[in-house]
């Protein structure tokens, strides 16, 4: 990080910020995965936990929207896609709104991992076939299905034409992936600044509001140096409750009352940087590689 | 079944309803917010019967010990002991008329505590057998209805009252749940927490209203599975009354606390709860019911 080239945003801005509603379907019996149980509290259904994520499509999203709505935000919805085939009022309203729609895969308990890899490729013509069919957007990258992945993941994604993969926690800045053909790069999402795990244990609204203030005061400060990114990950079903909704709203105020903030989507930051940084941290790369093949 | 790529739900439960499309609720004299209590009266076994589920990791106790847990069925029994009376003596200071689920083994052994309940004017809602003996895909349709058919016997002659009310133990239901409880002729059922309005189930016979409880601010979700501190569940209860409470001036709303006498009504708690309840009985446009009352009024609304 030390030792980049200089990032720049547009508008001189030091943050890149992009705000990721996760909008889900959990299925309510799910097929069987051999690796993992979306419902272990009990036999399927679990319905207390399949009712406590459906609120977010009910309720909770669309209060969530106002809050988004009034302060003009431009989401990157994290989507599974079949949302659009059982909520087309949803889908219609993030549409309208112009929110760039990032692939979540398909259903949120039907995870990569235990995919062959002509399953896999299958799935991204599926979900770009989908989205395209949904909205006209072309789709430009991906969170996996409840963050599942596979060794090929990259590849394959690179090799269907995605630009941008969200599952990299290692950064503060896009980074390129290295993979077999194409080009592919991180655009760096969070798991920390995130309101599933921040809501799964003890802390809540006044905790989370501190967190993203901390995170947002660092990546300002440093962003003087070099642009940053910064990922609001939010999901409808926590976010969107009434005891938290004035939460959002503070983060909102406090985040876009910043003047130099780019609040972009992932593939306006994703093409910002290809355009104009790639070249340079792939150079970088080879250059710190050099160092190391040389000691 | 796995779901289909079609619109609406991916069960037979009942429909897509986004909350923005639907036509205004009104509670009665206007109302904004319906506030209600639900405490829940669970039995656990020492000796469950061979076949019974039961949650791996139920709440209670220290860790999971072998059988018997002292600890973990000891501390759920001091509800029915101690907890629940202190619980309804605080609802009764705020003039909060409590929803009771019972199940049938504290119905048919609790006698003296069922009288009480009725003395203290609470509405009694099924809840199945045990929290020992879950409701699950596991059991099948026959043993399912029959189970629904002895809780609500039960029930019935501990205190003269058919239930028409149904919280699942543990929350824990079959695919079939819904269905079979409306062929028991129960109206309404408090299993699918994915709501701030009661809604119409779609069921093959009977008429069945969904009464969704606030999962966020139940004790049990809160206090013991996420650990958050008294003071953040208070402010939880709070601030989500207030919002409700600000909504349903346009469409009611209505909001379930759910609370267990062992866990709640622990002393150490009750004063939290008593502030939050001082706190949101303070809210002008309140109906304080129970929850058949609710249910009533979202059937009888022109909506």
């Amino acid at each position: 990080m030390v030792d980049r080239p200089r990032i720049t945003w547009p508008g001189n801005a030091r943050v890149a910020l992009w705000i990721a509603p996760n909008v889900e379907h959990y299925e309510y019996l799910p097929p069987r995965d051999p690796q993992r149980n979306p419902w272990p509290r009990s036999p399927h259904p679990d319905v207390q936990g399949y009712a406590h994520r459906d609120y977010g499509n009910r309720v909770g999203f669309w209060r969530m929207l106002e809050a988004l709505d009034q302060h003009q935000v431009r989401c990157t919805a994290s989507t599974n896609l079949a949302v659009f085939e059982h909520y087309p009022d949803i889908g219609k309203a993030m549409a309208d709104r112009g929110w760039e729609i990032m692939s979540h895969g398909i259903y949120n308990t039907r995870y990569l991992s235990a995919l062959t890899e002509d399953e896999e490729r299958a799935f991204y013509s599926d979900c770009i076939e989908t989205l395209q069919r949904h909205t006209g957007q072309r789709l430009r990258g991906m969170l996996g299905p409840a963050v599942s992945n596979t060794v090929r993941t990259p590849d394959l994604m690179a090799e269907a034409g995605l630009t941008y993969h969200a599952d990299w926690l290692h950064d503060d800045q896009p980074i390129p992936i290295n993979v077999k053909q194409g080009q592919l790069i991180s655009v760096p999402y969070s798991i920390e600044l995130n309101d599933v795990p921040v809501f799964l244990q003890h802390h809540d609204t006044a905790d989370f509001v501190a967190m993203v203030k901390a995170q947002f005061d660092t990546l300002y400060a440093e962003g003087a140096e070099s642009g940053r990114v910064m990922a609001l990950a939010l999901h409808p079903y926590l976010m969107g409750m009434p005891h938290r909704i004035a939460g959002l709203e503070e983060i909102l105020d406090y985040l876009l009352g910043h003047k130099l903030v780019w609040q972009a989507t992932a593939c306006e930051i994703a093409d910002h940087f290809i355009e104009n940084h790639y070249e340079d941290f792939v150079q970088h790369a080879q250059r710190i590689k050099g160092v190391a093949d040389a000691s | 079944m796995p779901a289909e790529r079609s619109y609406g739900m991916d069960h037979p439960h009942y429909h897509y309803s986004p909350i923005p499309e639907r036509p205004s609720l009104r509670w009665p004299d206007g109302k904004a917010l319906a506030l209600g209590a639900l405490i829940l009266l669970e039995h656990y076994e020492w000796q469950p019967p061979e076949a019974a589920y039961s949650l791996r990791n139920p709440s209670g106790g220290l860790i999971k010990l072998p059988s018997p847990d002292y600890l973990q069925l000891t501390h759920r029994e001091y509800g029915h002991r101690v907890g629940v009376f202190r619980l309804l003596d605080l609802l009764e200071r705020y003039a909060i008329p409590a929803t009771v689920a019972i199940d049938s083994l504290t119905a048919l052994n609790y006698p003296w505590l069922v009288d009480y309940l009725l003395e203290r004017r609470c509405e009694l809602i099924g809840h199945g057998i045990a929290a020992s003996r879950l409701i699950t895909s596991k059991i099948n349709a026959t043993t399912e209805s029959e189970v629904i058919e002895e809780s609500l016997d039960a029930v019935e002659q501990a205190s003269g009252v058919r239930p028409v009310g149904w919280l699942s133990p543990e929350g824990v239901e079959s695919d079939r749940t819904p269905a079979l409880v409306a062929a028991a002729g129960l109206k309404y059922l408090c299993d699918w927490p994915n709501d701030e309005q009661p809604y119409q189930m779609t069921v093959p016979s009977g008429n069945l209203v969904s009464l969704p409880l606030f999962l966020e601010a139940d004790d049990e979700f809160a206090l013991w599975h996420r650990r958050t501190s008294l003071q953040s569940w208070e402010q939880t209860i709070v601030s989500a009354a207030t919002q409700l409470h600000r909504d349903g001036e346009n469409s009611g709303r209505h909001l379930m606390l759910t609370l267990r006498p062992w866990l709640s009504g622990q002393p150490f708690r009750i004063s939290t709860l008593e502030r939050a309840l001082s706190e949101v009985t303070k809210l002008p446009n309140l109906w304080l019911a129970q929850g058949s009352e609710i249910v009533d009024a979202f059937l009888e609304c022109d909506c």
